[in-house]
């Protein structure tokens, strides 16, 4: 059906890389170091697994993003609300904010090690300062965005400022929200696995650096491949969450 | 529960709205735009008033001030026996654009209004005012799945579910096709009936104006003026092909021609 014909055209392109990739590996001459063979890579996911090291990791790194994310959708969305409903407050914290958000993720690392080590903290901090701001951003213009008609009806209906805020410019801005927080739990993801390589003494993207140092190649590619399909796994996840949350947006989309 | 600012102390209050030399002016690029000139209204308990007038000649701006939605400094607005000081629940408001919130299903956004009841209290209200619009069986439904006359009636529902003396309702039937506004005015007026609700309604539509005005509000345009209130004949009016019906027509047509002739000599002259 359509799904099914959407699937296969979606796994041409991951084919035909296998096969070359194949048939570089097969016939060519590159060192296993540089392009380690499919069945090597097999082989390596079949050991870290069943010493329980990859699981190991995997669990470390997905800690460090609950913690990380959490802490970031909460200040992101307060400090979203507060600015959006307040111009007073946007006009004192927006230019700052906008500045801050031009620094590059990665660029916060040397000044985070230098400021609490390489221990968990660290890792969390770096992961707020990357998911916060998408989610700050999209909660401000899901606010700011409500039509003045609906701030009309609370103030028909004699609704005071919190009710106003919780009855009708945060379910306005709920989608949107979700937008930012699923952005947000993407940038998490990449934040943890950057700030392990560059500084870790555990986690996935501490193991994939160290696996670099032994030139052990395969099991580089096996922790690549596992970084994305967890990636793929927590948007989807997330993705289905949401819909729970605001099951007016997609009837909108289907009576459209 | 109603707010007011202080009783006139006043007697022989039978007016539920009495407007009395209003005059309003809002201020754009601060300067003062005159919207509202010297208004005069009183309207009578269970009457239904309709208001026609020019686009922009500030009948939404008159509605927002009877309903407390919008400030005024100069003149009398009464509601009810007190001047009006903000939005209140004896006074429900129906916009053009329903304006029901999306993420609330329908019978939350009719019970909307309606904090200060218990819940079963609240039920109760939400569900016989949806039998009176006739969408009890679209309790549960989400307003993007509701056509535009059902939003409409749902948006009345909500006006009238914390059982308000008078109901403002701002060209409610603007967006609807000729064959739906037709019967929603039936409905409107059967709803009327029933309820014994005040209504004040503008339209741009003259014949709905006609049909469902006891008398109606003619207003020039901005600043906007009432040039007459027609009282309309009970029976005549509601049959839309009687003599009577044809010359309330041509008397607002030529209320609105005397403006565009106007009009038309000024774009001669430039
Ligand atoms: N809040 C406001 N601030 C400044 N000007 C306003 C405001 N609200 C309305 N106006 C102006 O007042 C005039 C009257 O507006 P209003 O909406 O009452 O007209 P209307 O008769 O309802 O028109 P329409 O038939 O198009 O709905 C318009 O010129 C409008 O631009
Ligand atoms: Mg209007």
């Amino acid at each position: 059906m359509k799904t099914g014909k959407y699937i296969l055209v979606a796994l041409i392109v991951p084919v035909i890389i296998l096969v070359l990739w194949y048939i570089a590996t097969t016939f060519g001459s590159l060192p296993a170091s540089i392009l380690p063979g499919q069945q090597m890579v097999g082989n390596a996911f079949i050991e870290m697994t069943s010493n329980g090291q990859l699981q190991g990791d995997l669990m470390i790194s997905l800690v460090r993003v609950v913690k990380g994310f959490l802490a970031s959708a909460i200040t992101g969305v307060f400090l979203g609300s507060v600015m959006g409903m307040s111009s007073k407050m946007q006009n004192l914290l927006l230019p700052t904010i906008t500045v801050i958000r031009q620094i590059p993720m990665v660029a916060w690392i040397p000044l985070i090690i230098l400021w609490s080590g390489i221990g968990e903290s660290s890792k969390v901090i770096i992961i707020m300062i990357a998911a916060v701001f998408p989610i700050l951003v999209n909660t401000l213009s899901g606010i700011e965005s409500t039509p003045d008609g609906y701030a009309e009806v609370a103030r028909l209906y004699k609704l005071g400022k919190w009710k106003t805020f919780t009855k009708v410019y945060l379910p306005h801005a709920l989608p949107q929200i979700l937008v930012g927080l699923k952005l947000g739990l993407g940038v998490s993801w990449m934040a943890v696995v950057a700030s392990e390589l560059i500084a870790a003494s555990t986690g996935i993207g501490y193991r994939m650096n160290e696996a670099r140092s032994l030139m052990k190649s395969d099991k580089v590619i096996v922790c690549m491949i596992v970084i994305g399909l967890i990636g793929i796994i927590m948007d989807k996840l997330i993705s289905l969450l949401f819909n729970q949350f605001t099951p007016w947006v997609n009837l909108q989309k289907n009576s459209k | 529960m109603e707010n007011t600012r202080q009783n006139t102390g006043r007697t022989g209050n039978e007016y539920i709205i009495n407007i009395e030399h209003l005059n309003k002016q809002f201020l754009v690029d601060k300067q003062p735009i005159e919207v509202l000139r010297d208004i005069n209204l009183q309207v009578k308990k269970g009457e239904f008033i309709t208001i026609v007038g020019h686009s922009g000649c500030g009948k939404s701006t008159l509605l927002k001030i009877m309903c407390g939605l919008v400030s005024y400094e100069d003149g009398t607005v009464e509601r009810n026996g007190h001047a009006v000081a903000g939005p209140g629940p004896k006074c429900g408001m129906v916009f053009q654009d329903h304006r029901l919130l999306p993420w609330l299903k329908i019978k939350d956004n009719v019970g909307f209004g309606l904090r200060h009841l218990s819940k079963e209290e609240k039920e109760q209200q939400v569900k016989e005012h949806l039998e009176l619009v006739g969408l009890k069986d679209f309790a549960n439904s989400y307003p993007s799945q509701l056509s535009g006359g059902m939003s409409q009636r749902a948006a009345i529902a909500r006006g009238l579910a914390n059982k308000p003396t008078i109901l403002l309702l701002d060209e409610p039937f603007g967006a609807l096709d000729a064959l739906t506004r037709i019967q929603m005015q039936k409905e409107i007026l059967r709803i009327q009936e029933e309820q014994g609700t005040t209504m004040v309604m503008i339209t741009h539509d003259i014949d709905e104006a006609i049909y469902l005005g006891n008398r109606i509000v003619v207003m020039s345009a901005r600043p906007g003026e009432i040039k007459e209130i027609i009282k309309t004949d009970p029976v005549e009016s509601k049959k839309r092909d009687s003599i009577l019906f044809a010359k309330y027509k041509k008397k607002i047509y030529d209320y609105f021609f005397e403006d565009t002739e106007e009009e038309h000599d000024v774009a001669y002259v430039i």
